[in-house]
């Protein structure tokens, strides 16, 4: 792990960026969410290839591929939970001040 | 808490983008990490002792294929690349040396070419035994057809260089070690090769045989006589110093002419090579003209003997004399008789021919010394071309010893002169053995000098 972070940081880092920015605007986000089941059925899998991967199951390049994809993922998962973690704290510092309200369902900066 | 699961459900949107980071990394970074990959494993095993060593990356899976010499090693190889970091999975493709039953090592020697063949224990005794070819065999290609093996015998290595350094003494031949039995075949280089190579081969290791079948060049002595230049030329190799003034001096006991000597010393003498040369001389001194070539147990005499007995004798006489495996090839043919000379031109050859040789006995006997014969065949040759002479031989002795022993001995020394005159064909009413014991001394018998020429044979022609 540490040599796949080592070998790959720059795509790590776009991934953390990437989830960062995704977590930014989920916040504010008025969109589709993911349904529970949904939610479920995608942990689930993801929980599967964890596993996959960890058994080294899949052999070769396809191996190495779900590796790096996982571990992009992690990270991403990663930078969205800071993002949205960072961005709520922003926000409820404006609603706490008497600002305009970033919440959804506000006036501003709604993203469809 | 409860936010971050709904802001989570809304961080799909990004999955997208990083589906497609994930392509382009994944596209990218392939070659160079497997590439890293490979490289590091490689340089892990690089201290490893190990055959036919393949690595091959997919993804982070290692395959490694290799021909370890033992166990021990084979599992280190893998355990080493295992720990590499990054690797994923090493698919263990390797496999013991196979062993070689019996283990075979060949070098074969021909004109401009050296190959080293069979089987070689390890990589760097295969690379010691290469540097050790190249600097054995300078200038010529050596080609490598070893394969390496294991079940080497003990110190291998230090047989295999030996022999590498023998087969350097060989025009063209081979050396093996079959486990411990070595042989060679072949023709050495130079004269005595193979004694020269019989000794190196004596500091083989413990425990190695030895089946020597090195041929080397004809060893060749060669002694040619040659009347009208008065020299007898001996040329050629003699086993050692000892031997070669032996035989020099024993040239000179039976002729007359001047030598010339060309010997050499050197290894490689056949067994017997002295005797036989020494023999082989008795019969060339024999001879008017002759050469006498002993060409390894080969003995090859031509020339003319001095008349028809004598030509004879040295036919029959010779061969049987060889010790068994030698090989006697005669050409000895019979000098035209000269033309007969009255008695006064008689005396004079006859003293001519004694002026500076006398004819010897063993010592205190009237037996003929067999190294007085050919001068022996000189006098009864010139005996023949004067017919009707009648002639005196007689007997002295030196001033050593008893007087009436002497005169006996003197007597009976010229009856043996007689007897070998009448042997050649000559009538016996011709000679008169007559002994004076130490009567008529020409020199002092106070010196070994004075004695010596006190101790002779006259032949003194009457009319």
């Amino acid at each position: 792990m540490v040599y796949l972070a080592g070998f790959h940081w720059g795509w790590l880092v776009a991934s953390l960026l990437l989830g960062l920015a995704m977590g930014w605007i989920a916040v504010v986000h008025r969109g589709r969410e993911v349904s529970k089941s949904a939610a479920r059925w995608l942990s689930v899998l993801v929980l599967a290839l964890v596993v996959v991967a960890l058994m080294h199951v899949v052999p070769g390049r396809f191996g190495y591929w779900l590796d790096l994809g996982l571990v992009m993922f992690g990270v991403y998962l990663v930078g969205c939970a800071v993002g949205s973690w960072l961005r709520d704290g922003v926000v409820s510092r404006q609603a706490a001040s008497g600002g305009p309200t970033e919440h959804a369902g506000g006036t501003s900066d709604v993203l469809e | 808490m409860r936010g971050f699961f709904r802001w989570s459900g809304k961080w799909w949107p990004g999955v997208i983008p990083l589906t497609v980071l994930w392509g382009l990394a994944a596209w990218t970074t392939m070659g160079p990490l497997e590439a890293d990959l490979s490289a590091q494993a490689t340089a892990v095993l690089k201290d490893s002792v190990l055959d036919k060593t393949t690595i091959s990356a997919a993804g982070r899976d290692i395959t490694f294929s290799a021909e370890a010499f033992s166990e021990q090693e084979r599992s280190n190889a893998v355990a080493l690349v295992e720990t590499v970091p990054g690797v994923r999975r090493v698919n263990d493709r390797t496999a013991l040396v196979a062993e070689a039953k019996p283990f075979v090592w060949t070098i074969e020697r021909e004109v401009g070419r050296v190959t080293l063949g069979g089987n070689a224990p390890l990589p760097v005794v295969r690379n010691k035994l290469l540097d050790a070819a190249r600097a054995t065999f300078t200038g010529i290609d050596i080609a490598d057809r070893m394969d390496l093996k294991r079940g080497a015998p003990p110190r291998f290595e230090a047989a295999a260089t030996l022999l590498i350094g023998e087969t350097g003494k060989l025009k063209t031949g081979k050396a093996t070690i079959s486990d411990l039995a070595v042989s060679l075949t072949g023709m050495a280089r130079e004269l005595g090769g193979r004694e020269a190579i019989a000794a190196a081969l004596k500091n083989l290791p413990d425990g190695y045989s030895v089946d020597n079948d090195i041929h080397a060049p004809p060893y060749v002595f060669e002694a040619n006589k040659d009347p009208v230049a008065g020299t007898l030329i001996l040329t050629g190799y003699v086993p050692d110093n000892a031997i070669h003034a032996a035989i020099v001096a024993s040239a000179g006991r039976k002729f007359g002419e001047k030598i010339i000597d060309k010997l050499k010393a050197s290894l490689g003498a056949p067994s017997g090579f002295d005797a036989v040369v020494t023999r082989a001389l008795r019969s060339l001194s024999r001879l008017s003209t002759g050469r006498l070539v002993v060409s390894d147990r080969s003995v090859d005499l031509s020339g003319d003997a001095l008349y028809d007995p004598a030509g004879r004798q040295i036919r029959a006489g010779l061969p049987g004399d060889l010790p068994r495996g030698w090989e006697a090839k005669l050409e000895v043919s019979v000098k035209p008789s000269a033309g007969p000379v009255d008695p006064t031109v008689c005396q004079q050859l006859l003293s001519d021919l004694l002026e500076k040789r006398t004819v010897q006995f063993e010592t205190g006997k009237a037996t003929l010394d067999p190294d007085s014969i050919g001068l022996l065949d000189q006098l009864t040759e010139t005996a023949l071309r004067c017919p009707t002479a009648t002639i005196e031989i007689v007997g002295h002795t030196d001033g050593d010893g008893d007087a009436s022993f002497n005169q006996a001995l003197s007597e009976r020394r010229a009856q043996a002169v007689v007897d070998f005159m009448v042997k050649a064909g000559l009538p016996a009413n011709r000679f008169r053995p007559i002994g004076y014991g130490s009567a008529q001394p020409i020199a002092t018998n106070d010196t070994d000098e004075g004695k010596a020429k006190n101790r002779r044979i006259d032949f003194i022609v009457r009319q």
